[in-house]
């Protein structure tokens, strides 16, 4: 392969649910595609995470238990991976690991558990409640429609310079009530899609996976890669 | 019996009657009338009986039928409720469809789902609960593991000296302190080494401290000889000891308990851990190891979840998966086939499956390019996304076909150039598949399992 991208899986260990580690299996598909070798590596309780050191970075949802733990831990690596992401570092935030990139989220006996801050929504809890099912959404920048499905019961509004991964087609996204779903801030995607959404939505791979080889590789040619097509899969 | 509970019961009898007679079915309806007419009818029921609960997310179905086959070497009489009949209607109707027992007090075995625990216990005090295990499920349906082992404990909570017969090797059932009297079991077959599980595994904080648990030996998933290097947080002392693992195929187990040699009619190490379950209850119970060894060896028709069907000269074995752990085992079991194979993956999202597919992601279909497979097919309902899942495994496309359509799929399965074809179905893809090898006149008419 031609080129290296180094992947930090954010407590892939601990925030793993719905098939979110097909995530990583999407990513490294693409990438073989565009002649990238993935070195995926996860970060975990205890671990430290060096912006510099890595290219892209995933961080699925987990688990409330799991999610508690990784709420207190993350503290820790608060100060790099704002570093990463306000240096333009791709990174995808699925469920839990979205909300965790806010400023709180409310845990399962309704304590108020800190996020990093480093993207500016919060997520409130809808009671005894959740959002389960399939969701379309249609970025309008784009023009690009993404399939997945949600399960959530946290609710999420977001912040300043945040703008939605899509608005909803069908399914209830966010929070049920402003139509958006996920949040893009630079180069960070956020969604509630597991499913896992890179699967069904390899434009999304594509995205990221090109964002992080510009980054990298500043001087380099990746009209090619940004041309891969993408088949449909759902 | 009070009046109510009387009439409550006949009427449930009756209605039996009726749907057995007359619409060839009907296994929780009866239970469901007699519930509406009395709700507390289980008190009555299951007073005359010694009732073991067998609970846990994977394996209740095997544990049950294997556990009713080892009792049955002591014990003559022995109430147990049909596959699937594990809610609370199902349940009734287990016990209204038994004969009065004439002496002493007989042995209900149940199946019981991990939520109607409580519905059990409200009502009856059992003499032991087995716990098998708990996976990520449909977390559409009960939520987290550990929302699922709380639902078990508040049911077991109401039978503070029922025996607790567990899988030891599963961390979540040393969590909590309990009243009861628990016996453990286990594997214990391997010298001590220091293992993390696998990364995309549940469930594998220490309850104690919340760091990340060790291993010295593991099995499958987060099951194993578990220890947390912070804490010392470990596995509790085995009362029941698997001592040794030996030959393996898909057909068929061999292994020591307490160092006792047994064989299963069976393969996966899922169905060994099964046949633990079955073999610490018969201990239990009293059951003498070689009547144990007995009852494992001439009980074939209890995995009839796996059985053998021909299909013009194919044997093609037909495997319920559900998710993504049960998953991984059997494709491990598979793998342990010396005859090249072909596989078929079909999939269903309608509720029976679980609505959200994205559990195959969590499935290590990786392990598959191990293997040379001449043949895999994709089908169902669902065929985008197994047919996806199994290209980023590494599936090559020349050694792929694509078919919706289950009765094709049966076509295309006759002209595979592999004798043996293992075909993994979500429960409504393998209703739907069963339905078209009966047409086909392959096997009988109905469910089979």
């Amino acid at each position: 392969m031609t080129y290296e991208l180094n992947v930090a899986h954010l407590y892939g260990d601990l925030m793993n649910t719905y098939g979110d580690v097909g995530n990583i299996l999407a990513l490294n598909y693409y990438a073989k595609q565009m002649d990238v070798q993935l070195n995926v590596k996860i970060v975990s309780l205890e671990e430290d995470f060096k912006a510099a050191d890595y290219d892209l970075a995933f961080f699925g949802g987990g688990q409330d238990f799991e999610q508690t733990i990784v709420s207190q831990d993350i503290q820790t690596k608060k100060a790099e991976l704002t570093k990463f992401i306000e240096s333009d570092g791709p990174l995808l935030a699925i469920c839990g690991g979205f909300q965790l990139l806010g400023h709180y989220y409310i845990g399962a006996d309704g304590e108020k558990l800190p996020g990093i801050g480093a993207l500016d929504h919060y997520t409130d809890k809808q009671d005894n409640h959740r959002f389960i099912g399939d969701i379309v959404i249609k970025n309008q920048e784009t023009g690009e429609t993404y399939h997945g499905f949600e399960n959530h019961q946290g609710i999420t509004f977001l912040g300043k310079g945040e703008r939605p991964l899509g608005n909803v087609v069908s399914g209830k996204g966010n929070n049920g009530e402003d139509g958006t779903e996920g949040a893009i801030y630079k180069n960070v995607y956020c969604s509630y899609f597991h499913g896992p959404i890179l699967t069904r939505n390899g434009d999304i791979a594509k995205h990221l996976l090109v964002a992080a080889l510009k980054r990298k590789y500043p001087d380099a040619d990746f009209s090619q890669q940004a041309a891969l097509p993408i088949p449909a899969t759902f | 019996m009070s009046f109510r509970s009387g009439f409550a019961t006949f009427a449930g009898k009756s209605s039996y009657w009726f749907l057995h007679t007359f619409l060839h079915g009907g296994s929780s309806l009866p239970g469901k009338i007699t519930l509406k007419l009395d709700p507390n009818i289980l008190k009555s029921l299951g007073a005359k009986y010694d009732v073991i609960v067998i609970t846990g997310t994977n394996g209740k179905t095997l544990t049950t039928a294997l556990t009713v086959s080892v009792l049955h070497e002591k014990y003559p009489t022995i109430l147990t409720n049909p596959t699937g009949s594990n809610m609370e209607q199902g349940i009734v109707t287990t016990f209204l469809n038994a004969k009065n027992p004439k002496t002493g007090r007989p042995l209900a075995v149940l199946e019981v789902d991990e939520a109607n625990v409580i519905k059990v216990t409200q009502y009856i005090e059992p003499k032991a609960f087995v716990f098998t295990n708990i996976f990520r499920d449909q977390m559409d349906r009960y939520g987290e593991i550990y929302t699922t082992y709380q639902k078990i404990l508040d049911g077991v909570a109401l039978a503070p000296n029922a025996t607790i017969i567990a899988n030891g090797d599963s961390p979540i059932f040393h969590s909590k302190e309990l009243p009861n009297p628990i016996q453990y079991y286990g594997f214990d077959n391997e010298p001590d080494g220091d293992f993390k599980a696998k990364p995309n595994t549940d469930g594998v904080l220490c309850p104690n401290c919340e760091h990340i648990l060790h291993y010295h030996s593991l099995t499958y998933s987060n099951q194993g000889k578990y220890f947390c290097p912070n804490c010392g947080f470990s596995r509790p002392e085995l009362t029941y000891r698997l001592t040794k693992l030996g030959e393996q195929t898909p057909t068929s187990s061999e292994f020591d308990v307490d160092n006792h040699p047994f064989k299963i009619q069976v393969g996966g190490t899922y169905n060994i851990y099964n046949a633990l379950a079955a073999y610490s209850v018969g201990r239990f119970m009293g059951v003498d190891p070689d009547l144990i060894a007995k009852a494992f060896d001439t009980n074939e028709q209890v995995f009839g979840r796996q059985e053998v069907i021909n299909v013009d000269g194919k044997h093609v074995t037909i495997i319920l998966v559900k998710n993504p752990v049960g998953l991984d085992q059997v494709l491990h079991m598979i793998g342990t086939d010396t005859h090249p194979f072909s596989l078929v993956g079909l999939l269903n999202a309608n509720y029976a499956d679980g609505i959200d597919t994205s559990w195959i992601w969590d499935g290590d279909f990786e392990q598959l390019t191990n293997r040379e497979i001449p043949t895999v097919i994709t089908g169902g309902e669902r065929y985008k996304d197994i047919t996806f899942r199994l290209k980023v495994a590494g599936i090559p496309d020349e050694n792929h076909i694509v078919e919706p359509d289950l009765e094709k799929v049966v076509d295309q399965i006759k002209q595979v150039s592999t004798d043996h074809v293992y075909v993994l179905a979500t429960y409504t893809a393998m209703l739907q598949l069963r339905k078209i090898l009966a047409s086909k006149g392959y096997i009988k008419e109905g469910l089979g399992v």
